[in-house]
C-alpha cells in the first residue's frame, strides 16, 4: 500500500508536466493572438509588443523560457492585465474560489449523501420520489438559469440579499448565500442520485446479505458496511467535481461577481492571454491530480476488497 | 433511522434559520459624495500608456488629466493642465500654457513632464497599443514610434517650464480635442523609476486627476478618493468614485435596478421594453456605425451589383425599431451625421431595384446564388441582427444565407484574413471627425479585411489628411464617402449608434449625454 | 465438462447457465409494475415521437419571422392579432402614463391602423397566402416573432439527439477503458488513469476552439468534440466499481474455471456495475445538452436560426422578468424529458436487478 502511494505520488509530476506542455502548444495554435483587437495595431507596434513579450521567438524557445521561469515559481506577466503578473492574480483569486467551493461542496456532500441514503432505504415511497425529483431538477436546470432565477426572486423581488458581490465588499456575508446555493444545488443532485444508486447496488451483494443473515442490526449494517462501500462511485465523482468547484465555477463567479479564478479560466482563454491561461491550468491541474490521488487512496480505505499490488 | 431523520431535521432548521437571518442590510452608502459606477470590465492597466478600452477610459477621467479635459456636455476640449492654448496661423503648431500644478505627491508638473511622457508612449520599448494616435498626429512621432528616428525628431518641445509646444503633421482640426484622450496622458515618471513594476498599486499610486487611487481588488472593486493636490479641487464635489467591473450585462443592470450602483453605462437588449418607460433611461446619439463588411474579392459579393442589391433589400427601419429598438437611426452612410459634415445619402432601399440588380448580376430571383455566409461574433445583439437580415434576404431576394458564429478572437482573425463573404462590424469614433470612419478602408490598410481598394478614394483620403479644417476638407471626405458607399458599396451601413445609460439625473448633476459618451467624473455631484 | 459449458453459454453471476430471453421478459414484467418508470418511458417515447414527427406535425416553421408578433405571450384563446394589439396598446398606455397624458392623436391613429392591418393583412407563408394575424402561438413568440412551440420542438430534436449520441459514445468509451484499467490494474491502469488526468487538466475550451479551426464546423465534429472530453468521469466511476468487485467470489470462480479476461470483464463484472452505469448515463444527458449550449456560444454548436433547448434557454435568461414564457417552455420541456429519462433509468436498473427486493 505504502509503495503504491509513493509510486502514485511520484507519478503526479509527469502528469502535470504533460498537461502544461500540451496546453502550452495548443493555446498557441488557436486562431487569434493576445494583442488582436478591433482596432488593428500598426505593424510596428504589433512587432514591438511581440518583442516585449518574446512572442517573436521560435515557439520552442518560448517553451524553454516558460518552463525555466515556472521552475523559479514565476508564472510570467499577464498579457492582458499589464500591471501585475500572473502570480499576483492567481494569489488574489484562488482563496476566494477555494472558500466558496469548499463551503458549497461540503453542503452538497452532506445533503446529497443524506438524501441519497433516505431515498435508497425508502425506495419507491413518496420521500424517495420527492428527493429524486428535487435531484433531477438540480441536474436538469443549468447553473446559468438557477443563478439568475435566484437573483430575480431573492435579490430583486424579496430584497433579502444583494444581487452580487463578495464578502469583502459592502454587503458582507450576505453575498455568499445565493452563490453557495447555486453552486451546491447541482452537485447535491449528482451526489444524491449516485448515492442512492450505489446503495441499492451494494445492498444486493453477498456480504450484506451475509451480514443480515447473521442478524446484525440494520443501523450497523448500514453504517459499517453499506455506506462505506456505496461511497465508491460518489468518491470517484468527487475528485474532478471538487477540483472543478474549488477552482471556481465560471458561471457562478460571473453571475455573482465572485472575484475568483474561474473567471480567469474562461476569460483568459477567450482573450488568448497565454500566460494567464497556463497559470490557471497549472493551478487547476495540480489541484485535480492531487484530488484524484486522494480519491485513489480513499478508495483503498473505503473498500477492503481492493488490493494494490 | 430515526436518528438520521432527526439529523436532517436539525440541519434543515439551521439552514432555513440562516436564510431568514440573512436579510439584506439597509442601504448604507458612505455619505452623500459617493458615486458607484458599473464599469463593464476589469481595467487592463492603470498605466495610461498601455490601455485601449472604454472601462479604462472611464477611470482615466478620475485619475488622470492631460493638457485638455473634455466638457461633460459637449465633449469639446476644456482647459486641463494647460490653462490656454494658441494655434498658429498655419494650423500646424499649438502652444500650450501650462498651469502651476503638481502630482498628488507634490512633485510639480512641467512642460518637461509632457515631453517625457509622450516620448514614453511613442517609445517602441513601451509597445503601447495606442501609440499610433500621437504617432499619426505629431510631426516626426511616427518615425520614432517605428524606430526609424530618434526621440529628438518628435515635434514636441518644452519652451520653458510652463510652455509646451506641439508641431503637428499638418493642420489637424481635431488635434486639441484628441489631446483629451489617454494616449496623450502624462505619467509620474519619477514614481515609475522608483517602482517600475508596482507603481500602479494603490500604495504607490501618484496621479494628477481630480481623484487618486484608493483601493484596487482585481475583478472586485476599484475605488478612488478626492485628490487634495488637484488644481481645481474646489469644483470636485464627489468624495469617492467606486468602479465595479463585470462584463455581464444582466449582472450590471440588476445591480443598477437594485440600487447597488448609481450609473449603468449600457442596457441589456432584452430589457428595453421595460427600460424605455423609466425616467432614468438616457439615450443620446453616439458617433458610431454598425455595418456589414463585404469581402470584395470573394464571389458572389465581388460584384458591386450584388452588394447593392443586398443593401437595398434590407428593411433597416424595421430593424432599428423592432430588433435593436433603442432609438438607433437607420444608416445608409458610413459616417454618422456630425456637426458641419453632411454624410452621403447612400443608395437607400428599393426592393424592385434590388431584384433587378441581382438579375443583372446573373441571379434572377436568387437562382443560382451560392450560399451566402454571414460572419458575426458571439453576442445576443449580433445574433438577432444577423437572424433578421438572413430572413430579409431570403424573403426579399430568394438568397439562402448561413450564419457563421465565432468567438471574438477567432472572429477577428477570420475578418483580418479576409476569410469571409459578409461580416458584421462596428466602428466608434476615436475623435469627432469623419476621417476616423473612412481612413481604415484605404488600399492595403491593416484593418481593411474586406480588401476594398479604389485609387480615387485613396487619393481623396490622403488629400484630406493634410488639408486645413473647413468646408473644403469636408467636401473632399464627402466625395471619398460617395465613392466608397454610393458608387462601390464597399460596406453596407446598417444603423448609427445611440449611447444608452441608466442614471437618475434628478439625483445626480453634472452628468450629461453627449455624442462621444464621455463622462468626466470631475463635474458629477449629488443633488 | 463444466468448464466448456460455462465458456459457451451466458451465465449469471452465480455462474449458472442463464436463459437470456426470460431475463429480459422478467425485467420487462418488473418494469411494467414500476409506475414511475412507466411514466418515464411514456414521456421519453412521447418526446422522441414529437421530435421525429416534427416535419409533419401541424406547426409553424421555426424560422418564420413575423416581426410584428415579437414577444407575444402564450395564449390558448387569443390569436396573434389580438395579442399584438394588446401589446401595442399596453406599451402606449404605459408611455402615456409615464408622461402623464392620455393617448395622443398619433398613437390613436397608429392603433386604428394596426386594427385595420390585423383584419386585412395577408402574407405568403410556404407558398400559401394566409391571414397572418390569425396565427396562434400556444407557447408565445420570441424576439423576432417566431413561434416558440416550433422552436421548442425542433430544439428538442437537436438536444435529444446530442444527449443520446453524446452519452452513448462517452459511456461506451468510458466503460471499456474504465473496466480495463480497473480489472487489469498495474501499469495499464496507471497509464489510462494518467491519460484521464491529463485530459481533465487541459483547457477544454482551447481544445474546442482549435478543433473548430482545424476541422471546420459541422455536426459530426461537434459529436467528436463532445465524446473526446466526456468519457473521463465514466471511466473513473467504472474503474472504481470494477476494482471493488474484481476480488469477489464469483469473479474468482469464473477465473478459476478458466474464463478469459475479456469474458470476465464483459460477462461478469460489467453486468454487476450496470446499475451505477445506467444511473450515471441518465445523469450525463443534461450535461451534454448544456455542453452543446456552451459550444454554440463558442461557435462550434449548431448555427442559428437552428435552436436547441440549451440555446433557447440561454437566450431567454436575460429577459426572463419580461418574457418568462421564453425561458419556461424550453426549460420545462427539457426538465420533463430528463425526468422521464431519470425515472426510466432507475426503473431499468431495478428491473435488471435479479435479486429484486432490496428493502430493509
Amino acid at each position: 500500500m505504502t509503495k503504491y502511494i509513493i509510486r502514485r505520488f511520484i507519478g503526479l509530476f509527469p502528469t502535470i508536466l504533460v498537461i502544461i506542455t500540451i496546453s502550452f502548444f495548443i493555446i498557441r495554435a488557436a486562431p487569434g493572438g493576445p494583442f488582436d483587437s478591433e482596432k488593428t495595431l500598426p505593424k510596428q507596434i504589433q512587432e514591438n509588443i511581440e518583442k516585449k513579450y518574446h512572442l517573436d521567438e521560435p515557439v520552442i524557445k518560448q517553451y524553454a523560457r516558460y518552463m525555466l521561469s515556472i521552475i523559479r515559481g514565476d508564472l510570467g506577466p499577464s498579457y492582458r492585465y499589464k500591471d501585475q503578473d500572473v502570480n499576483y492574480y492567481i494569489a488574489k483569486s484562488i482563496p476566494n474560489s477555494l472558500f466558496l467551493g469548499a463551503i458549497s461542496m461540503i453542503i452538497a456532500v452532506v445533503f446529497g449523501i443524506t438524501a441519497g441514503m433516505i431515498s435508497a432505504l425508502r425506495q419507491n415511497t413518496w420521500i424517495d420520489y420527492l428527493s429524486m425529483s428535487v435531484a433531477v431538477i438540480g441536474i436538469t436546470i443549468p447553473l446559468f438559469v438557477t443563478g439568475p432565477v435566484l437573483v430575480y426572486f431573492f435579490a430583486m423581488k424579496l430584497n433579502w440579499f444583494p444581487t452580487s458581490g463578495w464578502i469583502t465588499g459592502r454587503y458582507g456575508w450576505t453575498t455568499l448565500v445565493l452563490p453557495v446555493i447555486t453552486l451546491s444545488f447541482n452537485n447535491f443532485a449528482y451526489i444524491a442520485r449516485l448515492t442512492r444508486a450505489s446503495i441499492l447496488e451494494i445492498m444486493r451483494s453477498d456480504f450484506i446479505r451475509t451480514a443480515r443473515a447473521k442478524g446484525l442490526k440494520t443501523s450497523v449494517i448500514l453504517f459499517r458496511h453499506v455506506l462505506k462501500g456505496a461511497m465508491l462511485p460518489v468518491v470517484s465523482y468527487l475528485g474532478p467535481a471538487f477540483s472543478a468547484v474549488l477552482t471556481g465555477s465560471v458561471v457562478v463567479e460571473t453571475i455573482f461577481r465572485v472575484p475568483g479564478m474561474g473567471k480567469f479560466f474562461i476569460q483568459s482563454a477567450l482573450n488568448r492571454d497565454y500566460t494567464l491561461i497556463l497559470g490557471t491550468v497549472i493551478v487547476y491541474s495540480v489541484i485535480l491530480v492531487i484530488m484524484n490521488f486522494i480519491v485513489d487512496i480513499v478508495y483503498a480505505y473505503l473498500d477492503p476488497r481492493i488490493s494494490y499490488k | 433511522m430515526k436518528k438520521i431523520c432527526l439529523f436532517i431535521l436539525i440541519i434543515s432548521v439551521l439552514f432555513s434559520a440562516f436564510f431568514v437571518s440573512c436579510k439584506k442590510e439597509a442601504e448604507e452608502k458612505g455619505g452623500g459624495g459617493e458615486l458607484v459606477v458599473w464599469n463593464q470590465a476589469e481595467p487592463q492597466s492603470l498605466d495610461w500608456h498601455l490601455i485601449e478600452g472604454v472601462p479604462e477610459h472611464r477611470i482615466y477621467y478620475s485619475l488622470g488629466e492631460g493638457l485638455v479635459s473634455s466638457d461633460p456636455e459637449t465633449a469639446e476640449p476644456v482647459p486641463g493642465v494647460a490653462e490656454s492654448w494658441e494655434i498658429d496661423p498655419t494650423g500646424t503648431k499649438i502652444t500650450f500654457k501650462l498651469r502651476k500644478t503638481t502630482w498628488s505627491d507634490g512633485v510639480p508638473i512641467t512642460a518637461q513632464t509632457f515631453v517625457d511622457s509622450w516620448l514614453r508612449i511613442l517609445d517602441p520599448k513601451t509597445a503601447a497599443p495606442y501609440a499610433w494616435f500621437p504617432g499619426d498626429l505629431i510631426k516626426g512621432a511616427g518615425d520614432f514610434m517605428e524606430g526609424t528616428a530618434g526621440p529628438e525628431s518628435v515635434g514636441i518641445r518644452a519652451v520653458d517650464d510652463y510652455t509646451f509646444e506641439v508641431t503637428l503633421v499638418g493642420a489637424m482640426p481635431a488635434a486639441v480635442s484628441a489631446m483629451s484622450h489617454y494616449a496623450f496622458a502624462i505619467v509620474p515618471l519619477h514614481k515609475i523609476k522608483e517602482n517600475p513594476d508596482s507603481w500602479t498599486m494603490p500604495e504607490n499610486y501618484v496621479g494628477n486627476g481630480p481623484f487618486v487611487l484608493d483601493e484596487w481588488k482585481p475583478q472586485e472593486i476599484l475605488s478612488v478618493k478626492k485628490n487634495d493636490k488637484y488644481w481645481d479641487k474646489k469644483n470636485v464635489k464627489l468624495d469617492r468614485v467606486v468602479y465595479i467591473p463585470t462584463d455581464d450585462d444582466n449582472v450590471g443592470f440588476n445591480m443598477y435596478l437594485n440600487g447597488e450602483v448609481d450609473w449603468a453605462p449600457e442596457v441589456p437588449l432584452e430589457q428595453l421594453d421595460a427600460v424605455k418607460l423609466r425616467d432614468d433611461y438616457v439615450v443620446a446619439p453616439y458617433l458610431g456605425v454598425y455595418y456589414y463588411i463585404f469581402q470584395v474579392e470573394k464571389p458572389p459579393v465581388n460584384d458591386v451589383r450584388v452588394r447593392k442589391a443586398l443593401s437595398m433589400a434590407l428593411d433597416r427601419k424595421t430593424l432599428v425599431e423592432k430588433v435593436t429598438a433603442a432609438g438607433e437611426t437607420a444608416g445608409y452612410s458610413m459616417v454618422p451625421p456630425m456637426a458641419g459634415y453632411d454624410p452621403t445619402p447612400g443608395i437607400g432601399e428599393d426592393l424592385a431595384k434590388a431584384k433587378q440588380l441581382l438579375a443583372e448580376a446573373g441571379y434572377p430571383d436568387g437562382k443560382g446564388f451560392p450560399k451566402l455566409e454571414i460572419l458575426y461574433n458571439t453576442s445576443d445583439r449580433h445574433l438577432k441582427i444577423a437572424e433578421f437580415i438572413q430572413e430579409q434576404w431570403e424573403k426579399n431576394l430568394g438568397i439562402k444565407c448561413e450564419l457563421v458564429n465565432q468567438e471574438w478572437k477567432t472572429y477577428l482573425d477570420t475578418r483580418k484574413q479576409g476569410e469571409f463573404m459578409v461580416a458584421r462590424a462596428g466602428w466608434i469614433a476615436d475623435y469627432p471627425d469623419p476621417s476616423t470612419f473612412l481612413d481604415m478602408f484605404g488600399s492595403g490598410k491593416a484593418m481593411n479585411g474586406g480588401k476594398y481598394s479604389n485609387k480615387e478614394f485613396d487619393e481623396l483620403i490622403g488629400k484630406a489628411s493634410t488639408m486645413k479644417p473647413g468646408p473644403e476638407r469636408f467636401a473632399a471626405l464627402r466625395k471619398a464617402e460617395d465613392i466608397f458607399i454610393t458608387q462601390d458599396q464597399g460596406v453596407m451601413p446598417i444603423y448609427h449608434y445611440v449611447s444608452q445609460s441608466m442614471i437618475d439625473t434628478t439625483k445626480w448633476g453634472g452628468w450629461y449625454p453627449n455624442a462621444m459618451d464621455w463622462h468626466p467624473t470631475k463635474t458629477i455631484y449629488k443633488k | 465438462m463444466i468448464k466448456e459449458k460455462s465458456a459457451v453459454l451466458p451465465v449469471n453471476e452465480f455462474n449458472q447457465p442463464d436463459k437470456g430471453v426470460s431475463l429480459t421478459l422478467d425485467a420487462w414484467r418488473r418494469l411494467k409494475k414500476n409506475h414511475m418508470a412507466m411514466a418515464g418511458l411514456v414521456l421519453v417515447i412521447f418526446f422522441i415521437l414529437i421530435s421525429v414527427l416534427a416535419p409533419v406535425l401541424p406547426i409553424y416553421s421555426y424560422t418564420e419571422q413575423v416581426i410584428d408578433h415579437q414577444y407575444l405571450p402564450p395564449s390558448l384563446t387569443k390569436n396573434a392579432g389580438q395579442l399584438y394589439y394588446e401589446r401595442t396598446l399596453g406599451q402606449m398606455n404605459a408611455l402615456a402614463e409615464k408622461e402623464k397624458r392620455d393617448l395622443n392623436q398619433e398613437e390613436l391613429a397608429a392603433l386604428e391602423q394596426i386594427k385595420y392591418r390585423i383584419a386585412n393583412e395577408t402574407a405568403v407563408i410556404n407558398g400559401k397566402e394566409v391571414k397572418v394575424h390569425e396565427r396562434r402561438y400556444l407557447f408565445g413568440t420570441d424576439y423576432l416573432g417566431r413561434d416558440m412551440l416550433a422552436r421548442v420542438i425542433y430544439g428538442g430534436q437537436i438536444s435529444i439527439a446530442i444527449g443520446f449520441v453524446g452519452t452513448i459514445t462517452s459511456v461506451l468509451i468510458g466503460i471499456v477503458l474504465g473496466a480495463i484499467a480497473g480489472y487489469l490494474g498495474g501499469k495499464v491502469d496507471y497509464i489510462i488513469m494518467r491519460i484521464v488526468d491529463v485530459i481533465y487538466g487541459l483547457p477544454y475550451m482551447m481544445l474546442v476552439i482549435i478543433f473548430m479551426a482545424i476541422f471546420g464546423r459541422n455536426i459530426i465534429n461537434l459529436f467528436v468534440a463532445l465524446a473526446v472530453v466526456s468519457w473521463l468521469t465514466v471511466a473513473r466511476v467504472v474503474r472504481g466499481q470494477i476494482m471493488s468487485l474484481k476480488n469477489s467470489e464469483f469473479v474468482e470462480a469464473a477465473r478459476s474455471s478458466g474464463a478469459s479476461t475479456t469474458r470476465i470483464i464483459f460477462r461478469h463484472l460489467l453486468p454487476n456495475t450496470l446499475g451505477v452505469i445506467i444511473v450515471f448515463s441518465t445523469l450525463r444527458i443534461p450535461t451534454f445538452i448544456m455542453l452543446e449550449a456552451f459550444l454554440s456560444f463558442l461557435g462550434l454548436g449548431i448555427s442559428a436560426p437552428l435552436a436547441s433547448w440549451g440555446s433557447l434557454v440561454g437566450h431567454a435568461v436575460d429577459g426572463m422578468n419580461l418574457y418568462p414564457w421564453r425561458l419556461f417552455f424550453p426549460a420545462a420541456a427539457m426538465t420533463l424529458f430528463l425526468f422521464g429519462m431519470n425515472f426510466l433509468g432507475d426503473g431499468l436498473r431495478d428491473a435488471f436487478d435479479p435479486q429484486g427486493k432490496n428493502k430493509f
